[in-house]
Protein backbone atom coordinates (compact mmCIF):
# COMPACT_ATOMS: atom_id res chain seq x y z
CA UNK A 1 0.00 0.00 0.00
CA UNK A 2 0.91 3.50 -0.72
CA UNK A 3 1.91 5.69 2.04
CA UNK A 4 -0.43 9.14 1.43
CA UNK A 5 0.86 11.88 3.77
CA UNK A 6 -1.92 14.02 3.10
CA UNK A 7 -5.78 13.82 2.14
CA UNK A 8 -7.82 16.34 -0.29
CA UNK A 9 -11.66 16.34 0.50
CA UNK A 10 -12.65 17.24 -2.96
CA UNK A 11 -11.59 17.48 -6.40
CA UNK A 12 -10.54 21.20 -7.19
CA UNK A 13 -9.69 22.18 -3.27
CA UNK A 14 -6.58 24.55 -2.78
CA UNK A 15 -5.48 22.58 0.42
CA UNK A 16 -4.72 19.26 1.48
CA UNK A 17 -4.78 18.15 5.29
CA UNK A 18 -1.39 16.78 6.46
CA UNK A 19 -1.70 13.21 7.87
CA UNK A 20 1.79 13.22 9.21
CA UNK A 21 4.50 15.32 10.23
CA UNK A 22 5.96 16.52 7.24
CA UNK A 23 9.50 17.97 6.72
CA UNK A 24 10.94 20.66 4.67
CA UNK A 25 12.39 19.18 1.16
CA UNK A 26 10.03 15.85 1.12
CA UNK A 27 8.30 15.14 -1.84
CA UNK A 28 5.13 13.21 -0.44
CA UNK A 29 1.80 11.66 -2.34
CA UNK A 30 -1.61 12.26 -1.14
CA UNK A 31 -5.15 11.25 -2.35
CA UNK A 32 -8.75 12.47 -3.06
CA UNK A 33 -10.90 11.11 -0.42
CA UNK A 34 -13.48 9.72 -2.33
CA UNK A 35 -12.25 9.95 -5.72
CA UNK A 36 -9.14 8.20 -7.63
CA UNK A 37 -6.72 11.02 -7.75
CA UNK A 38 -3.02 11.32 -6.44
CA UNK A 39 -1.20 14.34 -5.76
CA UNK A 40 2.69 14.83 -5.43
CA UNK A 41 3.83 17.68 -3.92
CA UNK A 42 7.16 19.07 -2.62
CA UNK A 43 7.03 20.58 0.91
CA UNK A 44 8.54 23.76 1.23
CA UNK A 45 8.52 23.89 4.98
CA UNK A 46 8.16 21.93 7.94
CA UNK A 47 3.86 21.07 8.80
CA UNK A 48 2.90 19.63 11.28
CA UNK A 49 0.07 17.03 11.49
CA UNK A 50 -3.47 18.44 10.96
CA UNK A 51 -2.32 21.43 9.57
CA UNK A 52 -3.10 22.65 5.48
CA UNK A 53 -0.30 22.45 2.45
CA UNK A 54 -1.11 24.59 -0.41
CA UNK A 55 -1.64 22.45 -3.38
CA UNK A 56 -1.07 25.50 -5.79
CA UNK A 57 0.29 28.53 -5.98
CA UNK A 58 -2.00 30.87 -4.65
CA UNK A 59 -2.02 35.28 -4.62
CA UNK A 60 -2.80 37.01 -1.97
CA UNK A 61 -6.87 38.25 -2.04
CA UNK A 62 -7.37 34.30 -3.57
CA UNK A 63 -9.85 32.74 -1.91
CA UNK A 64 -8.81 29.53 -0.46
CA UNK A 65 -11.22 25.99 -1.23
CA UNK A 66 -11.60 23.07 1.07
CA UNK A 67 -14.10 20.24 1.01
CA UNK A 68 -15.10 22.31 -2.31
CA UNK A 69 -16.09 25.60 -0.47
CA UNK A 70 -14.69 28.90 0.56
CA UNK A 71 -13.03 28.63 3.54
CA UNK A 72 -11.16 31.91 4.09
CA UNK A 73 -9.00 33.90 1.92
CA UNK A 74 -4.96 34.07 1.57
CA UNK A 75 -3.56 37.32 3.52
CA UNK A 76 -0.36 36.84 1.78
CA UNK A 77 1.28 35.01 -1.65
CA UNK A 78 1.45 31.45 -0.87
CA UNK A 79 3.46 28.99 -2.56
CA UNK A 80 2.27 25.29 -3.63
CA UNK A 81 4.14 23.31 -0.90
CA UNK A 82 4.44 25.39 2.06
CA UNK A 83 1.86 25.70 5.42
CA UNK A 84 -1.65 26.86 4.83
CA UNK A 85 -3.09 28.17 8.55
CA UNK A 86 -4.01 31.30 10.41
CA UNK A 87 -0.50 33.33 9.78
CA UNK A 88 -1.51 33.25 6.13
CA UNK A 89 -5.35 33.26 5.70
CA UNK A 90 -8.38 34.68 7.51
CA UNK A 91 -12.11 34.14 8.19
CA UNK A 92 -14.32 35.94 5.02
CA UNK A 93 -17.18 35.79 7.13
CA UNK A 94 -14.55 37.87 10.13
CA UNK A 95 -13.06 40.44 8.20
CA UNK A 96 -11.22 38.64 5.34
CA UNK A 97 -10.99 40.58 2.14
CA UNK A 98 -11.30 38.76 -1.35
CA UNK A 99 -9.62 40.22 -5.17
CA UNK A 100 -12.86 40.81 -7.27
CA UNK B 1 -25.41 -5.40 12.13
CA UNK B 2 -26.97 -6.06 15.08
CA UNK B 3 -30.07 -4.31 15.67
CA UNK B 4 -31.56 -5.45 18.60
CA UNK B 5 -30.35 -4.20 22.37
CA UNK B 6 -31.66 -4.64 25.93
CA UNK B 7 -32.61 -1.56 27.16
CA UNK B 8 -35.04 -0.19 29.84
CA UNK B 9 -38.61 0.41 28.31
CA UNK B 10 -40.09 2.88 30.76
CA UNK B 11 -43.68 3.68 31.77
CA UNK B 12 -44.41 6.22 28.56
CA UNK B 13 -42.69 3.50 26.52
CA UNK B 14 -39.44 5.48 25.93
CA UNK B 15 -36.35 3.08 25.91
CA UNK B 16 -33.24 4.34 27.88
CA UNK B 17 -29.70 2.29 28.43
CA UNK B 18 -29.38 3.54 32.07
CA UNK B 19 -31.16 3.01 35.12
CA UNK B 20 -30.28 6.62 37.45
CA UNK B 21 -31.64 7.22 40.45
CA UNK B 22 -31.42 10.89 40.19
CA UNK B 23 -31.64 13.66 42.52
CA UNK B 24 -32.24 17.10 41.12
CA UNK B 25 -31.68 19.81 43.08
CA UNK B 26 -34.11 22.99 42.04
CA UNK B 27 -31.50 25.92 42.84
CA UNK B 28 -28.32 26.33 43.95
CA UNK B 29 -28.46 26.48 47.76
CA UNK B 30 -30.20 23.17 47.39
CA UNK B 31 -26.85 21.68 46.00
CA UNK B 32 -25.17 20.91 49.41
CA UNK B 33 -28.92 18.38 50.25
CA UNK B 34 -28.45 16.57 46.88
CA UNK B 35 -24.87 15.54 47.04
CA UNK B 36 -25.12 14.94 50.83
CA UNK B 37 -27.46 11.99 50.11
CA UNK B 38 -25.71 11.41 46.69
CA UNK B 39 -22.20 10.27 49.31
CA UNK B 40 -24.63 7.65 51.58
CA UNK B 41 -26.94 6.41 49.41
CA UNK B 42 -24.91 3.74 46.37
CA UNK B 43 -26.81 3.98 43.28
CA UNK B 44 -27.70 7.88 43.33
CA UNK B 45 -26.77 10.99 40.65
CA UNK B 46 -26.81 14.43 41.99
CA UNK B 47 -26.51 17.20 39.69
CA UNK B 48 -25.58 19.93 41.14
CA UNK B 49 -25.61 23.81 39.06
CA UNK B 50 -25.26 27.30 39.44
CA UNK B 51 -29.04 28.60 38.92
CA UNK B 52 -32.95 27.97 39.89
CA UNK B 53 -33.14 31.63 41.81
CA UNK B 54 -34.46 34.93 40.34
CA UNK B 55 -34.73 33.78 36.60
CA UNK B 56 -37.61 35.08 34.21
CA UNK B 57 -39.92 34.87 30.87
CA UNK B 58 -37.94 32.97 28.36
CA UNK B 59 -34.83 32.01 30.56
CA UNK B 60 -36.95 30.55 33.09
CA UNK B 61 -38.99 28.90 30.43
CA UNK B 62 -36.21 27.21 29.27
CA UNK B 63 -34.53 26.84 33.26
CA UNK B 64 -37.76 24.35 34.01
CA UNK B 65 -37.71 22.44 30.63
CA UNK B 66 -34.28 21.80 31.24
CA UNK B 67 -34.53 20.27 34.66
CA UNK B 68 -37.81 18.41 33.73
CA UNK B 69 -36.63 17.19 30.42
CA UNK B 70 -33.56 15.89 32.45
CA UNK B 71 -35.61 13.91 35.29
CA UNK B 72 -37.97 12.68 32.64
CA UNK B 73 -35.13 11.00 30.43
CA UNK B 74 -35.28 7.65 29.80
CA UNK B 75 -31.99 6.77 31.28
CA UNK B 76 -33.36 8.24 34.50
CA UNK B 77 -35.63 5.40 36.21
CA UNK B 78 -36.64 7.46 39.45
CA UNK B 79 -36.29 11.39 40.87
CA UNK B 80 -35.60 13.15 43.97
CA UNK B 81 -36.97 16.57 43.60
CA UNK B 82 -35.19 19.06 46.39
CA UNK B 83 -35.57 22.50 46.19
CA UNK B 84 -36.03 25.56 49.45
CA UNK B 85 -39.29 25.77 48.51
CA UNK B 86 -42.28 24.24 47.36
CA UNK B 87 -43.20 26.09 44.32
CA UNK B 88 -40.82 25.34 41.92
CA UNK B 89 -39.90 21.89 43.06
CA UNK B 90 -43.33 20.65 42.86
CA UNK B 91 -43.67 22.09 39.32
CA UNK B 92 -40.48 20.57 38.19
CA UNK B 93 -41.49 17.16 40.01
CA UNK B 94 -44.69 17.31 38.75
CA UNK B 95 -43.23 17.57 35.33
CA UNK B 96 -41.59 14.14 35.62
CA UNK B 97 -44.25 12.54 36.67
CA UNK B 98 -45.90 12.71 33.58
CA UNK B 99 -43.82 10.48 32.39
CA UNK B 100 -44.84 8.21 35.17
CA UNK B 101 -41.71 6.93 36.91
CA UNK B 102 -41.77 7.54 40.43
CA UNK B 103 -40.87 11.31 41.83
CA UNK B 104 -40.64 12.54 45.27
CA UNK B 105 -40.10 16.30 46.22
CA UNK B 106 -38.25 17.73 49.26
CA UNK B 107 -38.50 21.28 50.71
CA UNK B 108 -35.98 22.98 53.16
CA UNK B 109 -37.75 25.46 54.14
CA UNK B 110 -39.36 25.03 57.63
CA UNK B 111 -37.53 21.89 58.14
CA UNK B 112 -34.18 22.32 57.35
CA UNK B 113 -31.12 20.82 55.72
CA UNK B 114 -30.18 17.36 57.71
CA UNK B 115 -33.87 16.79 58.52
CA UNK B 116 -34.07 17.22 55.00
CA UNK B 117 -31.44 15.16 54.25
CA UNK B 118 -32.36 12.56 56.26
CA UNK B 119 -35.92 12.30 54.65
CA UNK B 120 -34.38 11.95 50.85
CA UNK B 121 -31.89 9.39 52.12
CA UNK B 122 -34.48 7.07 52.91
CA UNK B 123 -36.91 7.92 50.23
CA UNK B 124 -33.64 7.29 47.92
CA UNK B 125 -33.04 4.12 49.42
CA UNK B 126 -36.49 2.82 48.34
CA UNK B 127 -36.20 3.86 45.08
CA UNK B 128 -32.82 2.53 44.73
CA UNK B 129 -34.38 -0.70 45.57
CA UNK B 130 -36.72 0.07 43.09
CA UNK B 131 -34.87 1.17 40.18
CA UNK B 132 -32.22 -2.14 40.66
CA UNK B 133 -35.22 -4.52 40.44
CA UNK B 134 -36.46 -3.68 37.17
CA UNK B 135 -35.75 -5.62 34.23
CA UNK B 136 -33.96 -5.32 30.69
CA UNK B 137 -35.64 -5.87 27.34
CA UNK B 138 -34.78 -6.49 23.97
CA UNK B 139 -35.92 -3.78 21.89
CA UNK B 140 -34.99 -2.76 18.72
CA UNK B 141 -31.75 -0.49 18.42
CA UNK B 142 -33.49 2.31 16.51
CA UNK B 143 -36.04 2.74 19.77
CA UNK B 144 -33.00 5.02 20.88
CA UNK B 145 -32.08 9.07 20.36
CA UNK B 146 -28.90 9.90 20.06
CA UNK B 147 -27.12 12.34 19.72
CA UNK B 148 -24.22 14.56 18.06
CA UNK B 149 -21.40 17.04 19.12
CA UNK B 150 -17.74 17.04 18.67
CA UNK B 151 -15.37 19.15 20.68
CA UNK B 152 -11.69 20.32 20.66
CA UNK B 153 -12.11 19.42 16.99
CA UNK B 154 -9.07 19.69 14.74
CA UNK B 155 -8.85 18.95 10.70
CA UNK B 156 -8.53 14.98 11.28
CA UNK B 157 -12.82 15.57 12.73
CA UNK B 158 -13.57 16.73 9.38
CA UNK B 159 -11.34 13.87 7.49
CA UNK B 160 -12.42 10.96 9.51
CA UNK B 161 -14.06 10.99 12.99
CA UNK B 162 -16.88 13.18 12.05
CA UNK B 163 -17.45 11.50 8.96
CA UNK B 164 -18.01 8.10 10.69
CA UNK B 165 -20.14 9.77 12.37
CA UNK B 166 -21.80 10.83 9.37
CA UNK B 167 -22.23 7.80 7.69
CA UNK B 168 -23.31 5.96 11.02
CA UNK B 169 -26.15 8.39 11.09
CA UNK B 170 -27.58 7.89 7.39
CA UNK B 171 -28.09 4.39 8.21
CA UNK B 172 -29.30 4.73 11.56
CA UNK B 173 -32.08 7.17 10.04
CA UNK B 174 -32.55 4.38 7.65
CA UNK B 175 -33.10 2.00 10.15
CA UNK B 176 -35.85 4.17 11.34
CA UNK B 177 -33.59 5.95 14.76
CA UNK B 178 -33.91 9.35 15.94
CA UNK B 179 -30.98 11.85 16.06
CA UNK B 180 -30.40 15.08 17.66
CA UNK B 181 -27.59 17.55 16.71
CA UNK B 182 -26.92 21.46 17.00
CA UNK B 183 -24.19 24.09 17.59
CA UNK B 184 -26.00 26.66 16.18
CA UNK B 185 -22.81 29.40 16.04
CA UNK B 186 -20.26 26.43 14.68
CA UNK B 187 -22.62 26.48 11.67
CA UNK B 188 -21.66 29.60 10.51
CA UNK B 189 -19.95 29.39 7.28
CA UNK B 190 -21.86 25.73 6.48
CA UNK B 191 -25.33 27.13 7.19
CA UNK B 192 -26.31 27.53 3.60
CA UNK B 193 -25.90 23.45 3.08
CA UNK B 194 -27.32 22.82 6.09
CA UNK B 195 -30.60 25.17 5.11
CA UNK B 196 -30.68 23.47 1.64
CA UNK B 197 -30.92 19.57 3.89
CA UNK B 198 -34.06 20.74 5.27
CA UNK B 199 -37.30 18.21 3.95
CA UNK B 200 -39.82 21.40 5.12
CA UNK B 201 -39.43 25.32 3.98
CA UNK B 202 -41.24 26.04 7.93
CA UNK B 203 -38.34 24.28 9.88
CA UNK B 204 -35.65 25.55 7.06
CA UNK B 205 -36.98 29.52 7.71
CA UNK B 206 -37.29 28.92 11.58
CA UNK B 207 -33.36 27.20 11.38
CA UNK B 208 -32.14 30.38 9.40
CA UNK B 209 -34.38 32.37 12.23
CA UNK B 210 -32.46 30.92 14.61
CA UNK B 211 -29.15 31.02 13.13
CA UNK B 212 -29.84 34.69 12.31
CA UNK B 213 -30.73 35.56 15.65
CA UNK B 214 -27.72 34.30 16.90
CA UNK B 215 -25.36 36.51 14.52
CA UNK B 216 -27.45 39.44 15.54
CA UNK B 217 -26.72 39.06 18.75
CA UNK B 218 -22.90 38.82 18.52
CA UNK B 219 -23.14 41.81 16.18
CA UNK B 220 -25.26 44.05 19.00
CA UNK B 221 -22.13 43.68 20.96
CA UNK B 222 -20.09 45.28 18.66
CA UNK B 223 -17.41 41.80 18.36
CA UNK B 224 -17.27 38.84 15.89
CA UNK B 225 -16.35 35.50 17.35
CA UNK B 226 -12.41 35.49 16.28
CA UNK B 227 -10.33 34.57 19.03
CA UNK B 228 -13.40 32.46 20.56
CA UNK B 229 -14.03 30.53 16.94
CA UNK B 230 -11.95 28.89 16.51
CA UNK B 231 -10.69 27.93 19.65
CA UNK B 232 -7.23 27.51 20.60
CA UNK B 233 -7.68 23.98 20.85
CA UNK B 234 -8.66 24.17 17.32
CA UNK B 235 -6.25 26.54 15.65
CA UNK B 236 -3.09 24.17 17.29
CA UNK B 237 -5.19 21.00 15.81
CA UNK B 238 -4.90 23.32 12.22
CA UNK B 239 -8.36 24.53 11.91
CA UNK B 240 -7.57 28.20 10.90
CA UNK B 241 -11.12 29.53 10.27
CA UNK B 242 -15.08 29.11 11.48
CA UNK B 243 -16.05 28.40 8.44
CA UNK B 244 -13.52 25.03 8.31
CA UNK B 245 -14.38 24.24 11.32
CA UNK B 246 -18.61 24.43 10.62
CA UNK B 247 -17.67 22.15 7.29
CA UNK B 248 -15.85 19.64 9.39
CA UNK B 249 -18.72 19.87 12.00
CA UNK B 250 -21.44 19.20 9.32
CA UNK B 251 -19.87 15.89 8.15
CA UNK B 252 -21.23 14.50 11.42
CA UNK B 253 -24.74 14.19 9.81
CA UNK B 254 -23.60 12.73 6.45
CA UNK B 255 -25.56 13.52 3.71
CA UNK B 256 -28.91 13.23 5.58
CA UNK B 257 -31.73 15.28 4.93
CA UNK B 258 -33.17 17.26 8.20
CA UNK B 259 -36.89 16.51 9.53
CA UNK B 260 -37.18 19.20 11.90
CA UNK B 261 -35.41 22.44 13.40
CA UNK B 262 -36.37 22.58 17.30
CA UNK B 263 -35.31 25.43 19.51
CA UNK B 264 -34.45 24.86 22.87
CA UNK B 265 -35.26 21.58 24.92
CA UNK B 266 -37.95 21.60 22.39
CA UNK B 267 -39.18 17.59 21.72
CA UNK B 268 -39.30 16.53 18.01
CA UNK B 269 -42.02 15.10 17.00
CA UNK B 270 -41.79 11.92 14.95
CA UNK B 271 -38.08 9.87 14.71
CA UNK B 272 -35.88 11.24 11.75
CA UNK B 273 -33.29 13.95 12.46
CA UNK B 274 -33.35 16.83 14.42
CA UNK B 275 -31.84 20.31 14.36
CA UNK B 276 -32.00 21.45 17.87
CA UNK B 277 -30.65 25.06 19.02
CA UNK B 278 -27.62 24.57 20.96
CA UNK B 279 -24.67 26.63 22.10
CA UNK B 280 -21.58 25.09 20.73
CA UNK B 281 -20.34 24.70 23.92
CA UNK B 282 -19.80 21.01 24.45
CA UNK B 283 -21.11 20.24 28.38
CA UNK B 284 -24.39 22.77 27.58
CA UNK B 285 -25.19 21.35 23.96
CA UNK B 286 -25.02 17.74 25.74
CA UNK B 287 -26.80 18.81 28.59
CA UNK B 288 -29.70 20.43 26.70
CA UNK B 289 -29.91 17.02 24.15
CA UNK B 290 -30.31 15.06 27.42
CA UNK B 291 -33.09 17.08 28.26
CA UNK B 292 -34.23 16.80 25.21
CA UNK B 293 -34.66 12.24 25.83
CA UNK B 294 -31.17 11.33 23.92
CA UNK B 295 -29.85 8.70 25.64
CA UNK B 296 -26.33 7.92 23.92
CA UNK B 297 -24.24 10.78 22.69
CA UNK B 298 -21.48 10.44 20.21
CA UNK B 299 -18.72 13.02 20.57
CA UNK B 300 -15.85 13.32 18.09
CA UNK B 301 -12.83 14.72 18.71
CA UNK B 302 -9.35 16.26 17.20
CA UNK B 303 -7.50 17.61 20.18
CA UNK B 304 -9.13 15.60 22.73
CA UNK B 305 -11.97 17.24 24.85
CA UNK B 306 -12.98 15.42 28.05
CA UNK B 307 -16.47 15.98 28.38
CA UNK B 308 -19.19 13.58 30.56
CA UNK B 309 -22.54 13.91 31.04
CA UNK B 310 -24.49 12.43 34.09
CA UNK B 311 -27.00 10.44 32.73
CA UNK B 312 -26.27 10.18 28.89
CA UNK B 313 -23.29 8.53 28.26
CA UNK B 314 -20.80 10.04 25.95
CA UNK B 315 -18.65 8.49 23.82
CA UNK B 316 -15.66 9.47 22.19
CA UNK B 317 -14.06 8.81 18.98
CA UNK B 318 -11.06 10.06 17.38
CA UNK B 319 -9.18 10.36 14.51
CA UNK B 320 -5.87 12.00 15.73
CA UNK B 321 -3.23 9.69 16.05
CA UNK B 322 -1.12 11.79 18.83
CA UNK B 323 -4.52 12.23 20.96
CA UNK B 324 -5.10 8.48 21.19
CA UNK B 325 -1.69 8.03 22.41
CA UNK B 326 -1.73 10.78 24.71
CA UNK B 327 -5.33 10.78 26.25
CA UNK B 328 -6.39 6.95 26.06
CA UNK B 329 -8.34 6.97 28.67
CA UNK B 330 -10.61 9.35 27.24
CA UNK B 331 -10.96 7.62 24.01
CA UNK B 332 -13.63 5.01 23.14
CA UNK B 333 -13.25 4.46 19.69
CA UNK B 334 -9.97 5.30 17.60
CA UNK B 335 -10.63 5.73 14.20
CA UNK B 336 -7.08 7.10 13.37
CA UNK B 337 -6.49 4.43 10.47
CA UNK B 338 -8.88 6.70 8.12
CA UNK B 339 -6.39 8.81 7.80
CA UNK B 340 -3.91 6.28 6.52
CA UNK B 341 -6.82 5.10 4.10
CA UNK B 342 -6.41 1.78 5.81
CA UNK B 343 -10.33 0.59 5.39
CA UNK B 344 -13.06 2.31 4.56
CA UNK B 345 -15.67 4.67 5.88
CA UNK B 346 -18.35 1.94 6.07
CA UNK B 347 -15.63 -0.59 7.67
CA UNK B 348 -15.30 2.28 10.48
CA UNK B 349 -19.11 3.04 10.93
CA UNK B 350 -19.66 -0.47 11.39
CA UNK B 351 -17.49 -0.25 14.18
CA UNK B 352 -18.98 2.55 15.89
CA UNK B 353 -22.06 0.68 15.01
CA UNK B 354 -21.25 -2.03 17.18
CA UNK B 355 -19.30 0.61 19.68
CA UNK B 356 -22.72 1.84 20.59
CA UNK B 357 -25.27 -1.44 20.91
CA UNK B 358 -22.03 -2.74 23.40
CA UNK B 359 -22.46 1.03 25.46
CA UNK B 360 -26.98 0.18 24.85
CA UNK B 361 -25.89 -2.98 26.70
CA UNK B 362 -24.32 -1.68 29.55
CA UNK B 363 -20.95 -1.12 28.99
CA UNK B 364 -19.60 1.62 30.71
CA UNK B 365 -18.07 4.29 28.18
CA UNK B 366 -14.79 6.22 29.61
CA UNK B 367 -16.58 9.54 30.61
CA UNK B 368 -18.79 7.15 32.97
CA UNK B 369 -15.64 5.28 34.37
CA UNK B 370 -13.87 8.41 34.93
CA UNK B 371 -17.35 10.39 36.44
CA UNK B 372 -17.63 13.00 34.29
CA UNK B 373 -20.59 14.29 34.86
CA UNK B 374 -20.21 18.13 33.50
CA UNK B 375 -24.65 19.29 33.95
CA UNK B 376 -24.37 22.57 32.67
CA UNK B 377 -27.71 24.60 32.05
CA UNK B 378 -27.63 27.09 29.47
CA UNK B 379 -28.53 30.63 30.78
CA UNK B 380 -30.42 33.25 27.97
CA UNK B 381 -29.78 36.24 30.20
CA UNK B 382 -29.20 37.38 33.52
CA UNK B 383 -30.94 36.44 36.36
CA UNK B 384 -33.41 39.60 38.57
Amino acid sequence: MKEYRFLVHEEGDSVGVVTSDLKAGETIIGKNLEKDIEYEIKVLEEIPLGNKVALKDIKEGEEIIEYGEKIGVATKPIKKGERVHVHNIKSIRWGGKVNE
Amino acid sequence: MNNKILGYIRENGKVGVRNHVLIIPVDDISNSAAIAVENIIHGTIAIPHHYGRLQFGRDLDLFFKTMIGTGSNPNVAAVIVVGIEPNWTNRIAQGIAETGKPVEAFYIEKNGELKTIEKMARSALKLVEYATGLKKEWVDFSELTISLKCGESDTTSGLASNRTVGRFVERFLEANGTVLFGETTELTGAEHIIAQRFKKEEDRNKFLKMFNDYQELIKEQGVDLLGSQPTEGNIAGGLSTIEEKALGNIQKIGNARIDSALDYCEQPVGKGLHFMNTSSAAAEAVTLFAATGAVIHLFPTGQGNIIGNPIEPVLKITANPKTVNYMSEHIDLDVSGLLKLDGTLDDYADKLWNKIVETANGKFVKAEILKHREFVLTKLFPSA
